[in-house]
């Protein structure tokens, strides 16, 4: 019996969410530091995994396997594999960091960290799970403690916020849950294992299903059922709507997990399951898939330049950068994957430095505008009060918006390059690249009105960051400019899974 | 004849506990002021219980044909004696039922659950119709119960009359069924449509339908379910509980032996198919479709939590007869998990209602404002019974639906109703977390009134929500016993 790490990194916070919720309710000091230890402890194990896995091997490690529901053989099978281990790590960091994050909530602690914790076991099923009973399980409870979250701890507009994006993402897994069932009952023999899936994924062609009357390939609307659930997730256009009312509305450090780890299952899952077990439906859907990528970059840059509200403009930023991860997946080649693996990655620090400093501005002054809905002046000049938030600031959103040495850069690249030496995707280059001119366009305009020019008197009293709030923003920082040198702790990490998948798909 | 009571047994039970009771209130009237009708209907519960394990392994039809005892009715027995038990474990602090009326309550409770069986275990038409009747007139009667509230009085009116549109016109679909076969027993009318060969004229399915509206009427399936929203809400809480699950489980059983006894014919490898000529899978499948639609769009409207609740028993109805499209035993072991599972996190849901109704005066939306953090304990349990009515994994409703669902889609050409079963729990989701919105998400408006739970409740809560969990995640011995069940 091999040490189940895996288990224990998910099922940590777990139990750290029944410890909060048995301690008594007027110390809010010890809930937050039970919460720093049971979100702490996974950490460490984090770091044991990335020193302990094998990067040269592309199968799954760490691998748990137990029966559990004998009926319907359904395991409890846990493993990772390069393309989850970034997100592993990504997410035992951001919840840490996220607990720190959220030190200055007062109004019920206990119910938000053990919410918290909960969330982040959800979080770390999904990316472990390899059953997919066991996956869904994981996704659809994971929305439980996030509609709290909002819609207790969250801004004004929090409970329409918190009820879109539950029913939006029910939305999508309900459609999951359908395509689950079929996959289920279609192979042979039954199984929800999703590498044994992957495996015999030639089982599900030529066959056909019917629905309204009308006859259709059994891959592809599987395949569609899936993909909405997950674009939902993403998200991609036109499925993103939710996102601005979640990302906004939410306390800060849950939209850092909502931007930072959240988004991610959405590709993640189109990399675990559509990919390998649907391939021909992939390649039939790429094009389709490329030009998603493509609005999803153009739309969300736009729509980010249009905000007043700083949050808002990081939020769409999000859907901005989400396309390139969906490009550089639809460009079927070895650098466009690794890209889009790195940019979910290099997407989480980046975007969640950027929520957690517009949260450091919103705690001491109350508001996000970078202009008053009335059109007079929002922030101005911060930088003259705040000259290390303005530092931090400036390298986040370097970072964001790809310029060389941050990590940014390098992901960006990698799709671009992948993207472009497919022929059949030239032309998208072109078009999405003008997607890194917008975004250079928004964030710099920001910058420059929020943090540069003369100060707002409004906010000449306003403070610089404190020792929590630097020491929260640290480890995102040194990890966005070390990768932007030096990837290859990241990219090693996940190249020989990716090189296994694309030779599955049968290109590189 | 001392077969036909061995396997009566208990039933025969159940009414002697009644009649005791009915004796026993009559000469000591001072038993009535406390709780001991309540805590004799549950132990008559038990002994019913008890009876149905010791009659269980006798099978087949008995009382000359009139009544089938098999695996089914094994389960619908278990199923009927334990909502009743619970629904009289709940009215314990209820305040609605008070010392007044706590004899007839009970008296009429059991009646009721005699009736209940009668409904699910009848094998001829007579025996469902006074199965029926005997149902519905206790209910007529229990849902008025709270003589002085208009509201009571109100339901009990629209039930009654709703009732006897539909019992007129279910007899008059099955004397349209006996022209046609010449006999009220559920084997011979299979015989005689066997002997048609396929060939069945346009007035048999006339009578089908007709004899559909009783079933639907007590299932509250569409077109029948108008009556359930008022008379839920008119009702007094324990009885608005006990309706949402009995009556509704009955008219299932029920249906379930019509169509598997009158319609189908099982061959060797157990399975069910229908017999020739004989469609009513597309029917069944526009039925539940609507069923389901329907409930799930008027509650969305909805503000008061009863009439929330009786809706959200209407799409589940509908969610139900999905598995009455499918006609496999995997279709039928799946309804009866589903029942279980509606059974436990209904019951749950509506006695929270009716501790909140207790507590406030009256059950609109507005009144569970800021109870979770008021009384985090019922705040939680709701959640729970939510989450599991919506279809939320790690929640029993969802094993549940993945059931019923799965099921579903191993048939060819019912895709459409598997796409909207599960958009619908979308749709669900939205009204259920209104009710969750008000207790967790919203403050209360003025003085804050909590209640410390007695200890009866919250025993009696987390039996009820610790298996809407446990079953969420391991619910391998449930389904083996609703299949052991189903293939007796």
């Amino acid at each position: 019996m091999q040490f189940p790490i895996l288990s224990l990194m998910t099922f940590i916070p777990l139990l750290g969410m029944l410890v909060i919720l048995a301690l008594p309710k007027d110390k809010p000091n010890l809930v937050r530091w039970t919460s720093v230890i049971f979100t702490g402890v996974p950490l460490l194990l984090g770091v044991w995994l990335y020193r302990h896995f094998d990067a040269s091997n592309a199968s799954v490690q760490f691998v748990e396997r137990a029966s559990w529901i004998k009926a319907f053989n359904i395991e409890y099978y846990m493993g990772i594999d390069g393309l989850s281990i970034p997100m592993v790590l990504l997410t035992v960091l951001l919840s840490f960091l996220c607990v720190f994050a959220s030190w200055g909530i007062e109004k019920g602690v206990k119910g938000y960290y053990a919410m918290f914790l909960f969330l982040e076991s959800g979080m770390m099923g999904v990316f472990c799970a390899l059953d997919f009973f066991l996956f869904f399980l994981f996704w659809e409870v994971m929305l439980l403690p996030m509609y709290f979250l909002i819609g207790i701890w969250g801004g004004k507009d929090k409970v329409y916020a918190a009820i879109k994006f539950f029913l939006y993402t029910l939305a999508g897994s309900v459609l999951m849950l359908l395509a689950m069932l079929a996959m289920y009952y279609y192979s042979e023999p039954h199984t929800f294992d999703l590498l044994a899936l992957a495996e015999n994924h030639k089982q599900f062609l030529d066959k056909t299903v019917t629905l309204f009357g009308a006859t259709y390939a059994l891959d592809k609307i599987l395949w569609l059922g899936l993909f909405i659930g997950f674009a939902i997730k993403v998200p991609i256009w036109p499925f993103h709507t939710w996102l601005p009312w979640a990302h906004v509305e939410a306390p800060t450090a849950v939209s850092v997990i909502l931007a930072g780890v959240l988004l991610k299952m959405g590709t993640y899952g189109l990399l675990r399951m559509n990919y390998p077990i649907f391939p021909e439906a992939t390649q039939w859907a790429s094009t389709a898939l490329m030009i998603l990528g493509v609005i999803n970059i153009i739309y969300g840059a736009l729509c980010a330049m249009a905000q007043k509200d700083l949050k808002k403009l990081v939020a769409y930023s999000s859907v901005s950068h989400m396309g390139y991860v969906i490009m550089g997946m639809a460009s079927f080649t070895t650098a466009g994957v690794n890209g889009a693996v790195m940019q979910m990655f290099n997407h989480g620090t980046s975007t969640a430095m950027m929520f957690l400093l517009v949260g450091v501005a919103y705690d001491r002054v109350h508001h996000r505008w970078i202009v008053k809905p009335d059109g007079s002046k929002g922030f101005g000049g911060i930088a003259a009060v705040a000259p290390v938030y303005t530092g931090m600031m400036a390298i986040a959103l370097f970072a964001s918006l790809g310029l060389p040495g941050l990590s940014g850069f390098i992901s960006e690249a990698l799709v671009f390059l992948g993207t472009f030496s497919n022929p059949k995707y030239q032309s998208y280059v072109v078009i999405g690249s003008i997607g890194i001119l917008l975004g250079a366009a928004y964030l710099l305009w920001m910058f420059m009105r929020v943090f540069l020019g003369p100060l707002n008197e409004e906010h000449k009293d306003m403070t610089d960051m404190n020792w929590r709030e630097r020491l929260t923003l640290l480890p995102l920082c040194v990890l966005v400019i070390v990768l932007g040198v030096y990837p290859m702790p990241v990219l090693n990490l996940m190249g020989p899974t990716i090189a296994k998948l694309l030779a599955a798909l049968g290109v590189a | 004849m001392l077969m036909s009571l061995k396997a009566f047994l208990p039933e025969l039970t159940l009414v002697g506990f009644l009649s005791a009771l009915f004796l026993l209130d009559g000469f000591v009237p001072k038993l009535r002021e406390n709780r001991f009708p309540l805590v004799w209907v549950m132990v008559s519960c038990l002994g019913a219980a008890l009876a149905t394990k010791a009659a269980s392994n006798l099978t087949g039809p008995f009382f000359n044909g009139m009544v089938l005892s098999n695996g089914l009715s094994t389960f619908f027995r278990y199923f009927f004696f334990f909502s009743c038990g619970a629904t009289a474990y709940l009215t314990l602090s209820s305040k609605e039922i008070d010392s007044r009326g706590r004899s007839e309550f009970s008296i009429l409770l059991l009646c009721l659950t005699f009736g209940l069986s009668l409904m699910a275990l009848s094998n001829h038409f007579l025996m469902l119709y006074i199965g029926i009747e005997t149902v519905s007139i206790i209910s007529f009667v229990l849902a008025g119960f709270s003589r002085e509230s208009l509201r009571s009085n109100e339901a009990s009116f629209k039930y009654l009359v709703y009732g006897a549109v539909s019992s007129g016109l279910m007899i008059f679909g099955i004397s349209l069924i006996y022209g046609y076969t010449g006999t009220l027993a559920y084997p011979q009318i299979a015989e005689a449509l066997v002997k048609n060969n396929g060939a069945h004229p346009y007035v048999f399915y006339l009578a089908l339908f007709l004899v559909y509206a009783g079933f639907a009427y007590k299932i509250s399936s569409f077109p029948f379910h108008f009556w359930t929203p008022d008379v839920y809400e008119g009702a007094p809480t324990p009885v608005a509980t006990f309706f949402s699950v009995g009556p509704k489980a009955a008219g299932f059983g029920a249906l379930l032996h019509f169509i598997l006894t009158a319609l189908s014919q099982k061959d060797g490898n157990g399975q069910w198919t229908m017999i020739p000529g004989i469609q009513l899978a597309p029917i069944l499948a526009v039925l539940s479709a609507t069923t389901m639609v329907v409930g799930n769009l008027s509650a969305i409207a909805q503000t008061n939590v009863k009439r929330i609740l009786a809706f959200s028993s209407i799409a589940h109805v509908g969610y139900v007869l999905m598995g009455f499209v499918v006609m496999t035993p995997a279709a039928f072991s799946s309804i009866i998990f589903y029942l279980i599972v509606y059974c436990a996190m209904n019951l749950g849901a509506f006695w929270v209602v009716g501790i909140v109704t207790d507590l406030q005066g009256n059950d609109d939306v507005s009144s569970f404002r800021g109870l979770g953090w008021n009384m985090p304990f019922l705040g939680v349990c709701m959640a729970i019974f939510l989450f599991s009515l919506t279809g939320i994994p790690l929640f029993s409703g969802f094993i549940g639906k993945f059931l019923l669902f799965g099921a579903l889609i191993q048939v060819p050409g019912y895709l459409w109703l598997a796409l909207l079963g599960v958009l619908n729990s979308v749709v669900s989701l939205y009204y259920y977390m209104k009710i969750l919105k008000a207790m967790w998400l919203e403050r209360p408006e003025g003085e804050v009134k909590a209640l410390r739970l007695p200890l009866t409740q919250i025993v009696g809560l987390l039996g009820l929500a610790v298996p809407t969990i446990v079953l969420g995640l391991f619910f391998s011995p449930v389904l083996e016993l609703a299949q052991k069940w189903v293939a007796q």
